[in-house]
């Protein structure tokens, strides 16, 4: 990726979405006053939250006709989500207002777009969307408990050892189950493997470089 | 020392019968029962193997199953207390086992007891037990949400068994859900307010269930501190 700002090097790759064309086109009959209600909606929209009230309530406030507004809101909507997929460490704000100023966004505009893109709720946006995507259930509590058999119906005195664990998932499931103390040191023993393998990895050149 | 076995009539009758049987195929039935015993479920011979036994130890099917259920209970009480073989010896000759067999006895339980003990002591029983480990470490590139991620994943997978491996499932009085009940030797109990007179029943084998968990490297890094302490917990004991 090089720093000139053709084109090509947008954070919106080569080719500029549809709706981001049109919006650009249509933006220039937008107040500040109606565009900040609008933006406020996409970004609760990014988050997952239901805005249709919200929606319906500016279009019904507004001059501008149903179709322009919805390229507009549609645009603004891709615009966002395109913006925070990108890592901040790769993408600049000095860069990002560039590529809107290509697009002939007003400047006020790109101010109020940046501070969505580069402000403090950036982190609890990236949450939410990060939210919807597929992933294999992880570990929200783990709770457990060593036990000692002292006798069972075959032997008078066992004195055994062993483990009890409780985990629950982030998917709702639940497992509780027995750990013998022989399984327990596999256990851990793979884990501190992995750990290992994991910072063998992180620590790899192919890392740190930056893209 | 409490005495092991006391001498009822069907102990009586088996000891019997015992010290009638000649002492070589006597070891041999004393070891292969010393085998089985940890395996609590499982029958010893099989049926052609009785039928046999019942022959080669002129025994009809009634007095043989005497004697190895004798034998058997000999041996399970003296795992249960654990007993010196010279005291197993002296407790069966007290209750008039001829002294070859219960020296067969003391020496079988000499050369096999100490490790069945051991078994046992590892035979717990829980609904589920933790069988397996197996995991996959990943490297996430990106996802719908997140472009140029480079974040380490790691997949744990944990098998676990259920230890009663016929599972019934049992319809409750709605018809979509069903709950599961373990149904071991008793009938099959019904849900109290279930109108439906048969159950539709699916007898399931539920070998291993897995759980699959993911990790990024804080949590993982979590997980083994809290496994750590736990080790800290099973060190003291020793």
């Amino acid at each position: 990726m090089t720093s000139s700002h053709s084109l090509d090097s947008s954070f919106l790759g080569g080719r500029i979405p549809p709706e981001i064309e049109s919006m650009s086109k249509n933006l220039k009959d937008v107040d500040q006053e109606m565009f900040r209600k609008i933006l406020k909606a996409v970004v609760s929209a990014l988050e997952g939250k239901d805005c249709r009230e919200v929606m319906k309530s500016i279009a019904e406030s507004s001059t501008i006709p149903q179709e322009r507004l919805s390229h507009i809101i549609a645009g603004m909507y891709r615009v966002l989500s395109e913006a925070i997929r990108i890592p901040t460490a790769s993408l600049k704000q000095e860069a990002f207002r560039d590529d809107l100023r290509e697009l002939r966004i007003p400047e006020d505009f790109i101010t109020d777009f940046s501070s969505v893109v580069f402000g403090n709720r950036r982190a609890a946006l990236d949450a939410a969307t990060s939210q919807n995507d597929p992933h294999l259930p992880t570990l929200e509590d783990f709770k457990w408990r060593v036990d000692v058999a002292i006798s069972t119906s075959s032997l008078a005195r066992a004195l055994q050892p062993s483990v009890l664990m409780q985990m629950k998932l982030s998917d709702g499931t639940f497992h509780r189950f027995e750990v013998p103390v022989s399984k327990f040191n596999e256990l851990r023993y793979n884990v501190a493997l992995i750990l290992k393998e994991m910072n063998d990895l992180e620590k790899r050149n192919i890392l740190k470089i930056q893209d | 020392m409490t005495s092991l076995i006391k001498e009822t009539e069907s102990i009586k009758e088996a000891v019997t019968f015992i010290n009638a049987i000649d002492v070589n195929k006597f070891s041999r039935l004393i070891s292969r029962i010393i085998q089985k015993l940890h395996l609590k479920g499982e029958r010893t011979f099989s049926e052609e193997e009785e039928e046999k036994l019942q022959a080669a130890l002129s025994l009809d099917k009634q007095a043989l199953s005497l004697v190895l259920e004798t034998a058997a209970f000999m041996l399970e009480q003296a795992v249960y207390h654990n007993v010196k073989p010279a005291s197993l010896q002296q407790q069966l000759e007290a209750i008039h086992l001829n002294p070859d067999k219960a020296e067969v006895f003391s020496q079988t339980w000499a050369t096999a007891g100490p490790e069945l003990v051991e078994k046992l002591k590892h035979s717990t029983f829980a609904p589920k037990k933790l069988e397996y480990v197996g995991w996959q470490l990943n490297l996430q590139m990106a996802q719908s949400s997140q472009a140029k991620l480079k974040s380490p994943s790691a997949v744990l997978q944990l098998g676990l068994r259920n230890e009663d491996s016929e599972v019934m499932l049992i319809p409750s009085c709605s018809q979509t859900s069903w709950t599961l009940r373990n149904v071991k030797q008793l009938g099959f109990e019904f849900a109290d307010s279930c109108e439906r007179k048969s159950a539709e029943k699916q007898r399931l084998t539920e070998v291993q269930e897995n759980a699959f968990i993911n990790f990024n490297h804080q949590e993982l890094l979590d997980f083994y501190n809290k496994l750590e302490i736990v080790q800290g917990q099973l060190d003291s004991l020793t």
